[in-house]
């Protein structure tokens, strides 16, 4: 997902579901934060490196690929962009190593889609757009994970894009190409996306980069072979699971309110949206690379009132201005607490699976050590 | 491309362009037993690498099988190559030429693949292959003159070598879709 709906569409979600207008700000401002908060930028601001919830390109090229360097890869990945959908999925005859990368497909309705909410719940408003941010992220990443895998994440020719005709859908195969200097061409279905690496844990095999930024459109409909599905094929029709997004955020975010008593999966608040269904529907639909003019002019309609751009070094001076002591209740020293919260949490239940692809993390790994426990976990199901 | 991937390419570029020159330098029995044995190792670890990763992991992905092929052909290619340790030199010369036009026509082939699905760069791999295959060709044409086949040879396997070594050194496109 883009700055579209991790931003504006995020804005709207929050104010449909009961906050104000500068709650919704800051709320979208720091769902959209994730994406720019890389240990690059840490660094400049002089935060803690370990609250990074992204990796620069550059960061990227220079990261290792050793065990050591996929679990910080996947720590960062797997927490706020690919959140597993099944630490404890099955799959036969196959090794232990395998599966530890299966098992981190990402994918919405799962279990830590539920704790990342309740996580949420009494916590800053900065927690509640991290938690949106991986919340969505679920349904547009999902079928991919956070871990650099060539035999999950890769894609081959088999990529066609769904056009709806009066009955049913047009196919039309999905050209890539490797550049990025230009932008996606939608008339054509020429995409861009990332090298094809034999390597199994080259870089280039993270995420969806072998499905370039389709999953980050909410208007296309494309049907494909994903490298994990036994030859079966994946439609994945993104208006549709964006729709669910949406009502799904306005649903956490009325528990995280305290409006409703629970979070449950499988649940969306498709009453909220009954006004403007058609205008959303049409938002979503609308082929175009970003939405965010759409959204914006909804999102200023709802409120009425301007809502202003993401500038990205909106709270930065008041974090390197203050104290040590007074940092952790600033706006960013706010995020950077929430995400260490949320990526300790993430971690903690990857470990806690029995799968070491991201790690132990540091304020579980003192105390284990200090009790003995042994985590005998594999046998949870 | 890794830093370890750059190192790999640049020493596997340093030792073929070692080959090229060991072979216009001093084209005797125990050069050809030094190549054939380096190509054989070589080769073995190549395809043991792709069998190994394709049993542990990449046989539950779509596409692995190729992987499997890729590792028993490599393999066998790496066992026959040692086994031609006490052939003339003609004819352990015509299968490294046949190797290299073989080597070429796979690179002309993966640049028609790229070219087809993807539009990404595909000239210069195309243009290399085709190279490769060329001399290939003239090294047969001249292959009752072993010393001249023998240079053309060597010429193909420099050639490959600083392309090697120059590909370890460009910058690659890194494309990070987040």
């Amino acid at each position: 997902m883009q700055e579209d709906f991790h931003y504006y569409a995020t804005y709207c979600a929050a104010y449909i579901s009961g906050y104000s207008h500068d709650e919704s700000l800051d709320i979208a401002y720091s769902a959209q934060f994730v994406d720019q908060c890389s240990r690059t930028l840490l660094a400049k601001i002089k935060g803690p490196l370990d609250a990074a919830t992204t990796q620069l390109q550059l960061e990227l090229m220079d990261a290792r690929t050793d065990p050591i360097g996929l679990q910080d890869i996947t720590r960062i990945w797997s927490a706020f962009h690919f959140l597993p959908k099944d630490l404890y999925a099955k799959k036969e005859h196959c090794n232990r190593h395998y599966l530890n990368k299966y098992r981190l497909i990402c994918g919405p309705n799962g279990d830590l889609v539920e704790k990342t909410v309740e996580l949420a719940k009494g916590r800053p408003l900065q927690s509640v757009g991290i938690a949106m941010h991986v919340l969505a992220d679920t349904w547009a990443h999902s079928n991919f994970a956070g871990t650099p895998s060539l035999v999950i994440n890769n894609t081959n020719y088999e990529f066609y894009e769904l056009f709806p005709v009066e009955d049913g859908f047009r196919e039309k195969q999905i050209k890539f190409r490797h550049k990025t200097s230009v932008p996606d061409d939608l008339d054509n279905s020429i995409y861009t996306n990332s090298l094809y690496q034999s390597n199994e844990n080259s870089i280039m095999n993270l995420g969806h980069g072998r499905a370039g930024h389709l999953p980050d459109y909410s208007f296309v409909r494309y049907r494909y072979l994903p490298a994990w599905g036994d030859y079966e094929e994946i439609i994945k029709d993104n208006p549709s699971d964006y729709h669910k997004a949406f009502t799904q955020m306005i649903y956490a975010m009325k528990y995280i309110r305290g409006v409703n008593d629970s979070f449950e999966k499988n649940t969306y608040d498709t009453d909220a949206i009954e006004p403007w269904r058609d205008r959303i529907k049409n938002i979503i639909e609308k082929r175009q690379l970003l939405a965010c003019d759409d959204w914006k002019a909804f999102g200023e309609e709802l409120s009425g009132q301007e809502i202003e751009d993401f500038v990205i070094d909106k709270y930065f001076d008041e974090y390197k201005k203050s104290g040590k002591k007074e940092k952790d209740e600033t706006f960013i020293g706010k995020f950077i607490r929430g995400a260490m919260a949320h990526k300790g949490m993430v971690i903690d239940e990857i470990s806690k699976s029995g799968n070491i692809l991201a790690g132990i993390a540091k304020q579980f790994f003192w105390v284990k050590l200090l009790e003995g426990k042994k985590n005998d976990v594999v046998s949870k199901d | 491309m890794t830093l370890f991937q750059r190192i790999k390419r640049f020493f596997i570029g340093l030792i073929m362009l070692v080959v090229a020159i060991v072979f216009i330098v001093d084209p005797s029995d125990e050069a050809y037993k030094f190549v054939i044995a380096v190509l054989s190792l070589g080769l073995a670890a190549k395809g043991i690498k792709d069998i190994f990763f394709y049993f542990t992991m990449a046989r539950h992905m779509v596409g692995g099988k190729t992987i499997l092929i890729q590792g028993v052909i490599v393999l066998d290619f790496a066992l026959l190559t040692g086994s031609l340790s006490d052939v003339p030199k003609i004819y352990i010369l015509l299968y490294l030429i046949v190797i290299h036009a073989f080597s070429g026509v796979v690179e002309v082939l993966r640049a028609m693949e790229a070219k087809r699905a993807v539009e990404g760069p595909w000239k210069m791999k195309f243009s290399h292959g085709v190279i490769n295959f060329l001399l290939a060709i003239s090294c047969l044409v001249f292959i009752r003159q072993t010393h001249t086949a023998l240079i053309i040879y060597s010429i193909g396997l420099a050639y490959s070598a600083l392309m090697r070594i120059g590909g370890a050194f460009r910058r690659t496109a890194f494309i990070l879709i987040k």
